[in-house]
C-alpha cells in the first residue's frame, strides 16, 4: 500500500512507520529544499515485482505512458535523450490540465534514481520538481521493490498547503498503483521472474 | 405505423382538450379512449454525437427501442390499478431505453456502459416483476426504482473494476475493463405510454420540455453541490478548487461509473426521478456536458421543440410515419438533435457532444389511402 515518509511538511496521519532501509532511502537520495511558499512530500509503493523490471518502466523518460494512467502521448525534443533533455507530455481528459512539458534533471542507471522537473504546461504547477528512486527488497521470500517519489512544488495562489500537497500526492498515488499493476503483471508474464536478481 | 401516442377515437380526444384536460386520462373512460397503461408508445428519437474540437472521441449513447416490458406495479400503486380494473399482478408495459455516456480517461467504461447497462436493466426488470407479486404491502414505487437502478448501476462498476466477473465471448472474465483513472457518467430514460423515468449519475443531464418550460429531470452531481461536497468530507476526501472545484483537485464531477481510484468518495450511485407523462409534454433531452456547458436547458427546450415543429411543418405528417420509423431515428427528433449539437458547436464548447432528443408529442396517424 501506498505510504507516506517524512518531508519537511509531511502530515501526521500519513506517516508510517519506517521500515528497513526506507529513511536512511529518504535521507540521502530525496533531499528537496522548499521556500514558505512550496510544500513538498514523500510517498512510498511496495511492488512484488523485481527491481530490474520496475526501473526498465520507470527509467523511460520519453515513454511515460507506460505506467502513468494519465499520460495520452509523449514527444521528446530533439534526438539526444539525455541530462537537460525536454519531453511534451499530452495529458488524457478527467483531469485539471492538458498539457506539461518536462525536463530531465537525473537519470543514474546504477542508483536508480529519476529526477524531473516541470517546466511548462496548464497543470498550475510551478516550479514542480521529483526524484523517484527503486530500490531491491523481499516480499514474501520473493524479489520486490520498493518505490520511493518526492517532489516539491509552488503553492498556486488561491490554494493552501495541504490541498496542493493532497492533489499532488493523489495523481502520484495513482501512478504508483499503476505501476505495481503492469511491473507485477510483466513479473508473471517473465518465466524467469523467480530466479532474477 | 403507430405515432408516440394513438388515439382510438378523434371526437373523445378533441372532447377532452376542449375541456382543458391537462393530464391524460388513465382509464378506460366512457368515451371510449383507452388506459394509458395499455396504450402502444413507439418510440420517436433522435441521436446526434460528434467529438467536436477534442482529440478524442470518449462518448457514447444508446438507444434501446422497446428494451423491456416494465411491471405496472412500477408505475401506479395496487390501489390505483384495481380502481382502473387492470389486473396489477400480470400487467407490462413496453419500455424504451435512451442514455447518454460521457467517458473521460479513456473511452473504454462508456463504451462498457452503452453496451451493458441495458442488458443488466432487462434482466432486473424480469426478476422485478416475478418479486412483484409476491409484495402485499404498497411499497412506494419510487424506491423500487431507486433500488432497481442502484442495483444495476453498482453492478457496472464492479464489472468495470473486475470486482464482479463479466462474460467476454464465452468466457469469464475478472480483469478490469479499463485503467483506475478512466471513467463515464450515465444519464439514463426509461420511456413508457404512462411515465418517464431517469436515472442519473455525473454531469449528464436530462431535461423534459413539458408546455413549452425546461422540467430538470436530473441534478448535475458536480463537487461543490452542498451534499455531495458534505458526503466527501465525511469520508475524508477533500473537495479542492483546481481550474474548477475537483474531487482530491482532479475530477470534476462527484459521482461516476469506474475512476476506482477515486473510491470511495466518487461512486456509482444514480439519482432517481420518476415522472407520470403529461399531454402538454414536448419532448426530452438528454445530454453531455459539452451541450448543457454552453446551451442553456430553456434555450436547449425551445430549439428543440422548434425544430421538431419545423420539420413536421415542412414534410408533412405522412413521411415520418414510414414503416421503418418504428424502430430508427425519426427525422425531426434527428432534426432536433443535430441542431442542438450544431449549436453547442458554434457556441464554442471544448468537449465531446452527445444529445438525444425524445418526441413526447401525440402525433395522429396518416389516414390511409387504401
Amino acid at each position: 500500500m501506498v505510504g507516506l515518509v517524512g518531508g519537511s511538511t509531511a502530515r501526521a496521519e500519513h506517516v508510517v512507520a519506517n521500515a528497513g532501509g526506507e529513511a536512511e532511502y529518504v535521507r540521502r537520495m530525496h533531499r528537496h529544499a522548499p521556500t514558505e511558499h512550496q510544500c513538498t512530500s514523500t510517498l512510498v509503493k511496495h511492488i512484488k515485482a523485481p527491481v530490474h523490471l520496475v526501473w526498465e518502466l520507470v527509467r523511460r523518460f520519453d515513454q511515460p505512458q507506460r505506467y502513468k494512467p494519465f499520460v495520452r502521448n509523449c514527444v521528446v525534443r530533439g534526438d539526444q535523450l539525455e541530462v537537460g533533455s525536454l519531453r511534451d507530455v499530452n495529458v488524457k481528459t478527467g483531469l485539471p490540465a492538458t498539457t506539461s512539458t518536462e525536463r530531465l534533471e537525473q537519470l543514474d542507471d546504477d542508483l536508480h534514481i529519476l529526477g524531473v522537473k516541470f517546466v511548462g504546461g496548464d497543470h498550475r504547477l510551478q516550479n514542480y520538481s521529483s526524484i523517484i528512486t527503486v530500490h531491491p527488497e523481499s516480499i514474501d521470500g520473493r524479489p520486490g521493490t520498493l518505490v520511493i517519489e518526492s517532489f516539491v512544488v509552488d503553492v498556486p495562489d488561491g490554494n493552501t498547503k495541504d490541498e496542493t500537497c493532497y492533489f499532488v500526492e493523489a495523481v502520484i498515488k495513482c501512478n504508483l498503483n499503476s505501476l505495481a499493476e503492469v511491473s507485477e503483471q510483466l513479473a508473471v508474464e517473465s518465466p524467469t521472474s523467480l530466479i532474477d536478481q | 405505423m403507430a405515432a408516440a401516442m394513438c388515439v382510438d377515437d378523434e371526437a373523445a380526444s378533441a372532447a377532452a382538450e376542449s375541456a382543458g384536460v391537462d393530464k391524460l386520462d388513465l382509464g378506460a373512460a366512457a368515451g371510449g379512449k383507452r388506459s394509458v397503461y395499455l396504450m402502444d408508445c413507439a418510440p420517436v428519437w433522435g441521436c446526434a454525437s460528434t467529438r467536436g474540437r477534442s482529440a478524442e472521441m470518449e462518448d457514447a449513447c444508446a438507444a434501446a427501442p422497446r428494451f423491456a416490458d416494465v411491471p405496472v406495479r412500477l408505475l401506479a400503486s395496487r390501489r390505483d390499478l384495481d380502481g382502473l380494473g387492470l389486473d396489477a399482478g400480470a400487467l407490462r408495459l413496453p419500455a424504451h431505453l435512451f442514455g447518454v455516456f460521457d467517458g473521460h480517461g479513456g473511452a473504454e467504461v462508456a463504451n462498457y456502459c452503452r453496451e451493458r447497462l441495458q442488458v443488466l436493466l432487462r434482466q432486473e426488470l424480469r426478476l422485478l416483476g416475478e418479486d412483484l407479486g409476491q409484495i402485499s404491502c404498497d411499497v412506494d414505487m419510487k424506491e423500487h426504482w431507486d433500488e432497481l437502478f442502484t442495483g444495476c448501476f453498482q453492478r457496472l462498476d464492479d464489472e468495470v473494476s473486475g470486482q464482479a466477473s463479466r462474460l467476454v465471448g464465452a468466457v469469464q472474465e475478472s480483469r478490469p475493463v479499463a485503467a483506475e483513472n478512466v471513467g463515464s457518467t450515465a444519464v439514463v430514460a426509461v420511456v413508457c405510454s404512462s411515465h418517464v423515468v431517469v436515472a442519473n449519475c455525473g454531469d449528464s443531464r436530462a431535461v423534459l420540455c413539458r408546455g413549452k418550460e425546461p422540467v430538470e429531470l436530473s441534478i448535475d452531481h458536480k463537487p461543490d453541490r452542498k451534499d455531495e461536497r458534505a458526503r466527501i468530507e465525511a469520508l475524508g476526501g477533500k473537495v479542492i478548487q483546481w481550474n474548477g472545484y475537483r474531487v482530491s483537485g482532479i475530477l470534476a464531477m462527484s459521482r461516476s461509473i469506474g475512476d476506482r481510484y477515486l473510491k470511495p468518495f466518487v461512486i456509482p450511485k444514480p439519482e432517481v426521478t420518476v415522472v407520470p407523462r403529461a399531454k402538454d409534454d414536448d419532448c426530452l433531452i438528454l445530454a453531455s456536458d459539452g451541450l448543457w456547458d454552453v446551451v442553456s436547458n430553456e434555450e436547449a427546450c425551445k430549439a428543440a421543440r422548434r425544430q421538431i415543429q419545423l420539420w413536421h411543418k415542412n414534410n408533412g405528417v405522412t413521411s415520418s410515419l414510414c414503416d421503418e420509423g418504428d424502430e430508427s431515428n425519426d427525422p425531426a427528433a434527428q432534426a432536433a438533435a443535430d441542431y442542438l449539437m450544431r449549436l453547442a458547436l458554434k457556441k464554442g464548447t471544448e468537449d465531446n457532444i452527445t444529445v438525444i432528443v425524445v418526441d413526447l408529442k401525440p402525433r395522429k396517424k396518416a389516414k390511409s389511402n387504401s
